[in-house]
């Protein structure tokens, strides 16, 4: 499907590396490229830094919890949940992380990843050395205020479901969600792949498997949705945000 | 629908009856491969379970015993008259069922329970609800209108105090094997079965609030004449089945050995076999009967034929159904599953079967994933063999390609087709004519990949198109 670019149907185009001077269309850091005051040589820099990892596989670890924190990295194909396991061996799903999104932010307070990092599908990193990035930081200042941005941005996202939201607020709110951070990349905002399997995202909702299936059925009786096995289009965007918009707040 | 009568020359007959597959799977059996075992049907039910509406289950039980060899049979089945055969199987059965249930998340619903073989009835009504029951408790069966149980019976080992056992335990579909009531047939193929107890046993399933009664007919079999056949089709209206098959007899002794038994000498010639089927498209649609495809008919107000016209028919290994899109999930030796984007298959000789059960393993021994042409080429002769035409427009959409330029070389095939006119080429649609109709299979094999490969045509693996 050409317009479901999330992810990719065809894996010859599985990550756009760009260049020297522009970065991955996806790329976590692109606005700091565009931000002015950017010259030559400080993009130079910062393309020296990344280095491109993967492929990773479904179900491979990119992180475990207590791994030394060495590096952050950037989604650049595919998508990424980080969860714990509690003492009772129950999973947690703290979130998904999806093209040109940050792993491994929450690890800059210590100095091991407090979480683990799980491949969902085939999955591409640029990987930035910590150290490296915040001596660059110091001399660019677009590039530190994007570090402070995606700091920011994640701690707000770990908030919004601590609420006390019906199904159907927390399940309209992943919807919008996850269409609006496709959107930003520039990828449909209304047909996508849901990558993460059902027990993720009822997890990651604090809902079970089967009410997020009997919430889906209903949008999709409703009209609000169409569902095709993990292919969704959301046909009234109108109605979803009106449910989010309390959980999202705004 | 277009009108039924067709004129087909000697030379369009020779043109067009060929080997090729059925079509009950895209890819077909013999694409399965070793490479897909336990491991990878494992992965296939769990990705299933992680869609966000799981889809509903289908189940098929198969049962492989006969009392009596019928000699056209192509069935995996085996001869025995030892009932205790039935209780051994039924052991690892209810195994297979409680291995394989335990892959699916408990939320998903069974929509259908068919049972095939062989005979389902070769096992008894007390032991066919032991299976029932053994499921309904592993599976949650749907509580929905349209949830269905059917069998495939015998009508000579069955009779009316049978099917009121079977409706009280819930089976609500029914199809009989009767193939042709011409004496002369029946001796010829070893299966003689009279008129009085196939209309008692259709009878008894009215009586007792069965949904629907499929009648199985076959043409093409040694000694059957266009007037023998003609008295067949006259009483199996006069008993007004809401569904009728007439499938094309294949004689294929390489590959079923039964049919050894069977006198080739016997066998109509080409035009008789046409005449055969002509005749019968005559006389089911005089009857009201409206063609479906692929050999099946259904009178107007049947399931099928509604389905058909709401665009909601659905083809799988157990035929036409309207359950579609649906896992279908297979029980017992030989049974075919179709999970997500894979096929997998059970060992299809009784040992391994039993061997792999008896070892706690789950029994597959070949299947496949499906790759994104599969997918697409599943979806085209899917549609061709559900709506009689190929929507070319919608296809592009789904599968994101361009029909003319990803289908060249099918395309190419199709044109003398078209120029024979078994289908019409329009701009969104490709339509298969009345005529087309009937050589569904002779237009799904243009879109076929695999026949392209040299494995393919080596042996012929299929039956004739008519």
């Amino acid at each position: 499907m050409s317009d479901v670019a999330f992810p990719r149907h065809n894996p010859r185009v599985l990550a756009d590396d760009g260049t020297e001077l522009r970065f991955c269309s996806t790329c976590a850091f692109s606005q700091a490229c565009l931000d002015e005051g950017m010259d030559k040589a400080s993009l130079g820099d910062l393309h020296v830094l990344v280095e491109h990892v993967g492929p990773f596989r479904a179900g491979d670890h990119l992180f475990r919890e207590g791994d030394p924190f060495e590096a952050i990295a950037a989604v650049r194909a595919g998508t990424v949940k980080t969860y714990v396991v509690d003492h009772d061996g129950h999973e947690h799903v703290h979130g998904f992380h999806l093209p040109g999104e940050v792993i491994g932010l929450d690890a800059i307070d210590g100095d091991r990843y407090p979480c683990n990092a799980v491949a969902l599908d085939t999955v591409m990193l640029c990987r930035f050395s910590f150290p490296k990035i915040s001596v660059l930081a110091t001399r660019v200042p677009g590039l530190q205020k994007q570090l402070f941005r995606l700091l920011s941005r994640d701690i707000g996202r770990a908030a919004l479901l601590a609420g006390d939201w019906s199904a159907d607020q927390r399940m309209a709110a992943f919807l919008i969600g996850v269409s609006r951070r496709l959107a930003a990349r520039g990828f449909s905002a209304n047909r996508f792949q849901l990558t993460m399997p059902r027990t993720d995202i009822a997890n990651y909702l604090r809902l079970a498997p089967e009410t997020v299936s009997r919430v889906l059925r209903r949008f999709q009786e409703e009209g609000v949705l169409q569902v095709e096995r993990r292919e969704l289009e959301l046909l009234d965007r109108q109605a979803l945000e009106a449910l989010a918009t309390p959980v999202l707040r705004g | 629908m277009e009108t039924q009568s067709i004129a087909f020359s000697a030379d369009l007959l020779r043109r067009y009856d060929r080997p090729g597959p059925r079509y009950t799977s895209y890819p077909t059996a013999p694409q399965f491969h070793a490479g897909f075992g336990e491991r990878e049907l494992r992965e296939v039910v769990a990705s299933s379970n992680g869609d966000p509406i799981p889809r509903r289950l289908s189940l098929y039980v198969h049962v492989p015993f006969c009392e009596s060899p019928c000699f056209y049979c192509g069935c995996n089945r085996i001869i025995t008259r030892d009932k205790a055969r039935g209780e051994a199987y039924l052991a690892r059965l209810y195994r297979e069922i409680a291995l394989v249930a335990d892959l699916f998340d408990r939320d998903r619903e069974a929509i259908q329970l068919h049972f095939g073989g062989g005979t389902p009835n070769f096992l008894s009504p007390a032991q066919l609800g032991e299976v029932v029951e053994t499921l309904r408790s592993h599976f949650r069966f749907s509580a929905a209108e349209d949830r269905d149980i059917s069998i495939e019976l015998d009508p000579r080992f069955v009779d009316a105090d049978d099917i009121a056992a079977l409706a009280r335990i819930g089976f609500n579909r029914a199809s009989f094997g009767v193939q042709d009531f011409d004496p002369a047939v029946q001796a010829a193929v070893n299966r003689l079965q009279s008129v009085e107890q196939t209309r008692a046993v259709v009878d008894a399933c009215r009586a007792n609030g069965f949904r629907s009664v499929n009648i199985d007919l076959i043409y093409g079999l040694p000694n059957q004449t266009p007037e023998g056949f003609a008295r067949t089709l006259d009483t199996v209206a006069r008993m007004r089945p809401d569904r009728v098959a007439v499938y094309g007899y294949a004689h294929m002794p390489h590959l079923f050995k039964p049919q050894k038994q069977l006198d080739a000498s016997l066998l109509p010639s080409g035009e008789t076999k046409l005449a055969l089927l002509q005749l019968a498209i005559e006389k089911l649609a005089a009857a009201g009967y409206l063609y479906i495809g692929m050999d099946h008919f259904a009178l107007p107000d049947d399931e099928l034929a509604l389905a058909q016209a709401r665009g909601s028919l659905h083809r799988n290994f157990m035929g036409y159904t309207t359950h579609a899109d649906s896992d279908l999930v297979g029980l017992g030796v030989s049974a075919i599953s179709h999970v997500g984007d894979s096929f997998s298959q059970n060992p299809r000789d009784l040992p391994s079967w039993q061997a792999a059960l008896d070892e706690g393993r789950l029994p597959v021994f070949r299947g496949m994933r499906m790759d994104a042409d599969d997918v697409l080429r599943a979806d085209l002769i899917q549609q061709l063999m559900c709506a009689g035409e190929i929507p070319v427009a919608a296809l592009e959409r789904r599968h994101a390609i361009d029909f003319a330029d990803y289908f060249a070389d099918a395309l190419e095939r199709l044109a003398p087709l078209a120029a024979d006119g078994l289908v019409r080429i329009e701009q969104h649609r490709i339509v298969a004519t009345s005529r087309g109709r009937l050589l569904l299979r002779n237009i799904a094999m243009c879109f076929d990949r695999y026949l392209d490969q040299p494995a393919a045509i080596a042996t012929p693996r299929f039956s004739r198109a008519i």
